[in-house]
């Protein structure tokens, strides 16, 4: 079968992020096993109050080593853990894939369900708002320099090196709680129940302005410094050169530039997004925002070891997701990728 | 030579040297000045600042003040230590793979690109939350931390080395039969210091940030008083909501200024070692 | 008969950050007629590459304008606003074959988009179409293959892109073409082909002449009418090609010629590139 440069990047592409998936679900499995405690004894040293019935205790322990398949030789398990994560991937079975939380003994989707909307919620629309401002304004100030650089540069260099949680805790105690302009913590007021009506989605709105805030000044502070020095390096190559001495618009230029530093950019956010959405979690404890990164937050203190796997899991698949688009974004707007691809594949 | 001079008269590097510089005095030579216990219960739990407690008590009655020297300490320790690991690991996956090349080479490079693209975060939580609370002194931490966050630093000095490999001197050096070591130690391990050095600052950076990531989580190193654990304490007493400034504030503007100043070092630094970004000043 | 071209003691200067003024051309001047071929001979760093910008009155900064005249036409344009210069004479009266040809198409634009944008810079008028069909035909018209027009610069070979190249800097028939070491990347044979190109555009009265810079003396003797010999931002001499070649004046073109002839002698890498390659 005959494929375009394009097709063959995007199956190498699908390849690779399914090889990395296994990995992920893998490491899912091996990693929390690493210490000394297997997860039934951390579950029941948590369970076990001394006013617990020695016989339920046992009961339960019997079950929870069932569950766990805690008798079975490590690879055994690992296989079985793989096996029903991915059947219940494809199948679109949560509740087989990731099982059930065993301190509230619901099943742990009923946990992640609910949260992950309100962090994707939180990170796609900021990232690709902050992305798409953070090039225009690193274009600018690579290409007007003067005041824009003076005045954005210096600033977007501070918001990209601070930290996403000390930004958010600046905005909390400043906007939140010292002004009082902006509700500091959860994403609703707690007297509403969710709707449609236009109460509720104001009062999300009015309560997301924090935590977006605290996000996207730093996004958009890495995004310009990034496109600045792309920008200030596409401004000097030979075609910039050879089309300016053909009489090429400033206006044509411009749009050169950007569009050839944008796609460095664009590889630098799949790089990044790994590292970023990590930050990110972390602004949803600072503000008690119902999302997986404060899930991540209860689960820990109540040490519900399947919730947090499962979290851990469903970030790094929607991290996986938003590499695996990036990618191919890339793989349209590049024609040296696709080229490169069809040389190595010769 | 002459570039460290430059480097000195510039005045972004010259600040946040200073600036870096002196909170790892101030966290190396406290003691001698400060004398006090942060764990101890030494006043009322919540106390504004007085002359007597600078930056007040926390919820259980601790000198903020000093848990917060004492946090810096620790966190520049875990920055240290973390970056040490991290820089090590990266340029060594990184010389071997663009050196050598082949199969290695493309296991190594694989192996550097799972490490980017999953979440380093995610990572350390679930192996910091296996090895339970005893598990994680502030060296182990350490440890954890540096073992997930090499990737980057492997990528870029593989690149280097890609390219060093070309030249002439290294070709000399294999006609002369040397040895894959050697050629790497002598022949392109040293025109990669400038950038393993920028590599490692920005390593300590991530090794102060992901430390203060995982004790807010709740994770963080049970045998010390992390800047991280600082701000995990203030969250769980709910010192935010309440407006208790000094038990939260004053760790937060520690953790940015050690990120800031590092940042500014490491962007300043790269501006005098790359001729190409200095030309287009 | 009256030269197309007339620069009349022209001089451009650099300014560094520091407020310094360096004088990177101090005073040159030539004419330049129908059907005739200049050649400027200098080592790197002598002062060529910004003599070109000089030569198209296209000053940016950190470069500028000292004094001296280039006369096309009866016109001065060095005394043309920016934008004047831009639309009636860059590219379309006064064009130029790069030196980093190899990296001057931009990497994510088809040849027919980006040679597009270059012909509605200065006839905004015509549409998309009508350029399509007008650059099928000049290709053909060169000796390219149309289809060429529909790649990725990635997608062609060193020599292809420097003869794209070409042919996109002489789409509108300009009077002068400058070619900045328009071969100094290439290999033997892709050298010999590009240069008999240009003499081909110069016979079909595409080109109506040309200015030849390089660093190898030698190269120019198949190509050029005229030899000048730059140095220090100068023309230390300037000649016939002959006299230049082989009875040269100045102790610094009769260095030029050794330095070649002595490289090449000793059989090193210049004996395959210039001798053999073009001047044989």
């Amino acid at each position: 079968m005959h494929m375009s440069p394009l097709q063959k990047y995007f199956f190498s592409r699908v390849w690779w992020y399914l090889g990395t998936l296994l990995v992920a679900i893998c490491l899912n499995f091996i990693l929390p096993r690493l210490g000394p405690s297997n997860p039934v004894d951390t579950i029941m040293a948590h369970i076990k109050t001394p006013g617990l019935d020695p016989k339920i205790a046992h009961k339960m322990e019997e079950r929870l080593r069932i569950r766990f398949n805690i008798d079975k030789p490590l690879h055994v398990q690992l296989g079985m853990y793989v096996y029903h994560t991915i059947k219940g991937f494809v199948t679109l079975d949560m509740d087989e894939a990731f099982g059930d939380s065993y301190m509230h003994n619901k099943p742990v989707w009923a946990y992640i369900g609910p949260a992950l909307p309100w962090t994707l919620g939180l990170q796609i629309p900021t990232l690709v708002i902050g992305y798409i401002l953070g090039n225009i304004l690193g274009a600018l100030a690579a290409y007007k320099r003067g005041i824009f650089d003076k005045l954005f540069y210096p600033m977007s260099l501070f918001f990209t090196s601070v930290p996403y949680f000390c930004v958010a805790i600046f905005l909390v105690y400043i906007f939140g709680i010292s002004l009082e302009w902006f509700p500091a913590m959860n994403a609703y007021g707690e007297s509403l129940s969710p709707s449609w009506s236009i109460t509720y989605v104001s009062d999300v709105l009015y309560h997301y302005t924090l935590p977006f805030m605290a996000m996207f000044l730093v996004y958009v502070g890495g995004q310009a410094i990034g496109m600045r020095s792309m920008s200030i390096y596409e401004l000097g190559t030979d075609y910039v050169k050879y089309a300016k001495m053909l009489g090429s618009s400033e206006g044509q230029i411009v749009r050169y530039v950007f569009r050839n530093a944008m796609l460095p950019q664009l590889t630098g956010l799949a790089l990044a997004l790994g590292m970023m959405v990590g930050g990110a979690l972390l602004i949803e404890i600072v503000f008690s925002y119902p999302g997986v990164g404060s899930l991540f937050y209860t689960s820990i203190k109540e040490n519900d070891y399947p919730v947090l796997q499962a979290g851990a899991l469903i970030v790094t698949i929607c991290v996986l997701i938003a590499n695996f688009i990036v990618d191919i974004l890339i793989g349209i707007l590049d024609p040296r990728i696709r080229v490169a691809q069809e040389g190595e594949n010769a | 030579m002459r570039q460290f001079t430059l480097l000195f008269k510039n005045p972004s590097f010259l600040i946040s040297f200073v600036v870096f510089f002196g909170l790892v005095l101030v966290g190396l030579l406290f003691p001698i000045f400060v004398h006090g216990s942060p764990v101890d219960r030494l006043g009322c739990p919540f106390e504004a600042p007085t002359a007597h407690f600078l930056l007040g008590t926390n919820e259980e009655g601790q000198d903020m003040f000093v848990r917060l020297l004492f946090g810096l300490r620790s966190s520049l320790y875990v920055g240290l230590f973390a970056g040490t690991i991290a820089t090590v690991l990266g340029v060594v996956i990184g010389l071997i793979g663009g050196y050598k090349g082949g199969l290695l080479d493309n296991v190594l490079t694989m192996l550097t690109n799972l490490f980017i693209v999953i979440p380093s975060l995610v990572v350390l939580i679930l192996i910091s939350n296996s090895l339970g609370p005893k598990g994680r002194s502030l060296e182990v931490v350490s440890i954890i931390i540096g073992a997930t966050c090499w990737a980057w630093t492997a990528r870029a000095v593989r690149a280097q080395a890609q390219s060093l490999k070309m030249r002439d001197h290294v070709n000399l050096a294999k006609l002369n039969g040397y040895g894959t070591t050697s050629i790497i130690l002598m022949q392109i391990l040293p025109y990669t210091l400038s950038y393993v050095f920028m590599a490692f600052i920005i390593q300590m950076a991530t090794g102060i940030l992901e430390e203060a990531a995982i004790s807010m989580m709740g994770l963080g190193p049970y045998d010390s008083v992390t800047l991280g654990f600082i701000l995990n304490n203030a969250q769980k007493a709910e010192a935010l909501v309440n407006g208790d400034w000094w038990s939260f504030i004053p760790a937060a503007v520690l953790v940015t200024l050690l990120q800031y100043s590092l940042f500014v070092m490491n962007t300043s630094m790269e501006t005098i070692f790359n001729p190409r970004l200095r030309k287009e000043e | 008969m009256a030269p197309i071209l007339k620069i009349d003691n022209l001089a451009v200067h650099y300014k560094t950050r520091f407020g310094q003024q360096v004088h990177a051309v101090k005073g040159v001047s030539f004419e330049l007629e129908q059907g005739k071929t200049f050649g400027i001979a200098g080592e790197s760093g002598c002062g060529k590459s910004t003599l070109v910008n000089g030569l198209m009155a296209l000053f940016m900064p950190p470069l500028f304008y000292t004094h001296g005249s280039v006369i096309i036409d009866g016109e001065d344009i060095t005394k043309f606003d920016k934008e004047r210069l831009r639309i009636n004479i860059l590219g379309k009266v006064i064009s130029m074959i790069p030196q980093g040809a190899l990296n001057s198409l931009n990497p994510t634009r088809k040849v027919k988009d980006f040679a597009t944008d270059v012909m509605l810079n200065h006839h905004p008028e015509m549409n998309k179409k009508e350029i399509h069909e007008l650059l099928r035909n000049r290709f053909a018209l060169i000796g390219l293959d149309p289809r060429v027009l529909n790649n990725y610069p990635v997608e062609l070979s060193g020599g292809m892109k420097q003869r794209v190249v070409i042919g996109i800097s002489t789409l509108m028939d300009p009077k002068v073409v400058i070619a900045d070491e328009p071969s100094s990347a290439l290999d033997v044979s892709t050298q010999k082909s590009v240069i008999k190109m240009l003499m081909d555009l110069m016979d079909k009265g595409i080109i109506g002449s040309m200015i030849f810079i390089t660093h190898e003396l030698p190269l120019l003797y198949h190509v050029a009418d005229d030899i000048a010999v730059m140095y220090e931002g100068k023309f230390v001499e300037v000649g016939k090609t002959d006299q230049i070649i082989f009875r040269p004046q100045h102790p610094y073109s009769r260095e030029l010629m050794d330095a070649i002839t002595k490289l090449s002698s000793e059989g090193e890498r210049y004996d395959a590139k210039d001798k053999k390659g073009v001047v044989a």
